[in-house]
């Protein structure tokens, strides 16, 4: 046992100042002695790797070239946005489709919407040539293989199915908007559309046949007030 | 799914829906109860332990998830792993390491510490998790002990009230005005780097300190607060009662266990709260007149209506329909910045008595000591914590800064009334 003859108490440890008032203590401690609290490590220091570093400076520079450059030599075209948009795609890959570890239907159904967004925007900066491919075949198409996929994913690892019916549930939901963009007209091209949301009340009306209680359950979990 | 209930997902409890919002690194709404065997630890035996007792308490096996109006706890399939005892005092959980656990199980030397997250339970919960943990600890490596009732083990079956969100059970929709609030004087210094926290704890003999405060006719939660109350004004208001900081009032918050006022048998959050409260503005302030100030306020604040009224403020807050059916993502930012308008800054400093933990009697020859920590963080720096096991009263304080003026004046008071303080830190000072 050490003590502070300043504060007046005695203290366990190998250190040789008094906690409270810094002064030093006298007394000697048991040589086996093992601190209660473990020493400080650092553990929470924020180094970005070299590489990463290095990736996101550049990205930074190209996307301030593009811009620039697009800007100057304006003639009614955004080109520069397919660039950066292809550079965006890539970290939203890196960051959300590789190394998430949100789980698989997820980080699928990101990745799918994320894939849409950056498939309308090449298709709409080229103002001249459009002809509305990224809307008439690619969203609902796309949706509809993600639509497959999870359900495949669903079917093979049926351990945590419930986990992903949330998902699944998502992007069925969101088949509709292909669907209600072809029954307005805004679409020139219906089949894949209807395609799309077939499959998608197909995989639906599967779930509420086979697994009505999971899916109720998680209706409730998810949407509980 | 277990066959004895109806579901495996949880709601969050009242309390329990506005940290997940409000924490971060540095505000981390985190506590931690430990306990000190008489010998080593084994981790191997610990791990099973923990697993075995898992089972136990399906309300902590679960992982937090969001649903699109409220967040939700949900069965969590995935093992649990306890982890060697870094240097960090309750820090940030994060959900993605640890397997999405909101606990943590830490063990280092005789100590076995468990760290949880407020979202889960409070100080009453915890204890009972770490009982039970120590108990199929010691029942593995096989010695002779028996629960005696007093602790849950892993053979018994969970019943449906400890599930309970038992604020929604008291709550009465009469009783809910709300009393607005001033803001707290807030302890000034210098913060550690990197959101570490500064931990002292101080041993008192119980015995010779109920004596005391029973001469003074107080509880122990009474005389504490006073006293805290005493040395933030001495060493941070006192002569410099003029400066405008210094007109604000200390609080001294004070959880309560309603566990002890109103009958449940929940593990989940049932606390609330009575606060100390006074502008110190003169400079002859006593200790004296702050133990008759304190006994008062605390006796106030502890009848059942305003318990009841506190309680159902915050139920009222919860159950409010624009609030209710506001979509999740829009939601988090309303209870955001609500949070930071009025909760943070109303107290100065809190002051958990967990008090008595009583083990089996044939566990305490295995059982050396038990402490508890709060976290620390930036309007909170200073947050102090009691419990008292055998002849051991263990008052800890955990900083976010790096002066140690308060605990030196708490516990001199002590030792100038000649009693005998021992001292456990972990001497964040000398590593920074």
């Amino acid at each position: 046992m050490k003590r502070c003859d300043k504060c007046n108490i005695v203290i366990e440890t190998k250190q040789q100042y008094c906690p409270l008032c810094h002064q030093v203590l006298t007394g000697e401690t048991d040589e086996d002695f093992k601190e209660v609290y473990p020493e400080y490590v650092s553990l929470r220091r924020m180094v970005l790797p070299t590489t990463k570093k290095a990736l996101m400076f550049l990205t930074l520079i190209s996307i301030l070239i593009l811009g620039t450059i697009n800007w100057l030599y304006f003639d009614g075209r955004y080109w520069s946005l397919i660039p950066i948009g292809a550079i965006a795609y890539f970290w939203f890959m890196l960051r959300i489709g590789i190394l998430s570890k949100r789980n698989i239907a997820g980080r699928l159904g990101l990745a799918t919407i994320f894939m849409i967004v950056f498939l309308i925007l090449i298709d709409y900066s080229e103002y001249n040539v459009h002809n509305g491919w990224s809307t008439n075949y690619l969203m609902p198409l796309l949706l509809m293989s993600c639509n497959l996929a999870i359900s495949m994913i669903m079917w093979i690892k049926r351990l945590n199915y419930r986990d992903y019916i949330f998902y699944l549930l998502v992007i069925i939901i969101f088949s509709i908007v292909p669907l209600i963009l072809a029954a307005t007209k805004v679409l020139t091209v219906a089949w894949p559309s209807i395609a799309s949301f077939g499959v998608a009340i197909f995989i639906l009306l599967f779930i509420v046949f086979f697994f009505p209680k999971s899916i109720r359950e998680e209706i409730k979990k998810r949407f509980h007030a | 799914m277990d066959s004895n209930k109806l579901t495996d997902w949880f709601r969050l409890d009242n309390s329990g829906k506005i940290f997940p919002e409000v924490s971060n690194q540095r505000e981390t709404n985190t506590f931690r109860v430990q306990v000190a065997l008489t010998e080593e630890v084994d981790p191997e035996i610990l791990q099973m332990a923990a697993m075995g007792i898992l089972e136990r308490y399906p309300m902590f096996k679960v992982r937090l998830k969001h649903g699109f109006f409220w967040n939700y706890l949900d069965h969590n399939a995935k093992p649990f792993h306890i982890s060697p005892m870094t240097h960090e005092v309750c820090s940030a959980i994060n959900p993605r390491e640890n397997n999405c656990y909101l606990f943590k199980v830490f063990y280092r030397g005789k100590t076995i510490a468990i760290e949880m997250f407020h979202s889960l339970s409070d100080g009453g919960g915890v204890v009972m998790l770490l009982q039970s943990l120590v108990y199929e600890y010691l029942k593995l490596k096989g010695y002779p002990i028996s629960p005696d009732n007093i602790i849950k083990t892993k053979l018994e079956r969970p019943v449906q009230e400890e599930y309970e969100d038992a604020n929604e059970k008291y709550y009465n929709a009469k009783n809910r005005k709300h009393v607005p609030e001033k803001r707290a004087y807030l302890i000034k210094g210098t913060y550690l780097p990197d959101n570490n926290t500064g931990l002292i704890s101080g041993i008192l003999s119980t015995k010779e300190m109920l004596d005391l405060v029973r001469s003074k006719g107080l509880t122990m939660t009474e005389y504490f607060s006073a006293l805290m109350m005493y040395t933030i004004y001495t060493t941070q208001i006192r002569y410099r009662t003029h400066l405008l900081s210094n007109q604000a009032p200390v609080k001294v918050f004070v959880p309560v266990n309603l566990r002890k006022h109103f009958p449940s048998e929940t593990l989940r959050n049932f606390s609330n709260f009575v606060k100390t409260n006074l502008v110190m503005t003169r400079d002859d302030i006593t200790l004296e007149e702050l133990f008759e100030l304190v006994h008062e306020q605390f006796q106030q604040g502890m009848t059942k209506e305003e318990l009841i009224r506190k309680m159902s403020e915050n139920v009222a807050f919860e159950k409010n329909v624009m609030l209710r059916f506001m979509p999740y993502f829009i939601k988090r930012y309303a209870l955001k910045i609500g949070y930071n308008m009025l909760g943070m800054k109303l107290n100065t400093t809190s002051m958990t008595n967990i008090g008595k933990i009583v083990f089996p009697e044939s566990m305490d020859n295995y059982i050396e000591d038990v402490t508890a920590a709060v976290y620390a963080g930036k309007y909170n720096c200073v947050n102090c914590s009691i419990l008292s096991y055998k002849d051991r009263l263990k008052i800890t304080f955990t900083r976010s800064i790096l002066e140690t003026n308060i605990e030196r004046e708490f516990f001199r008071h002590f030792t100038n009334l000649g009693m005998k303080v021992e001292i456990e830190s972990n001497f964040v000072e000398e590593f920074i």
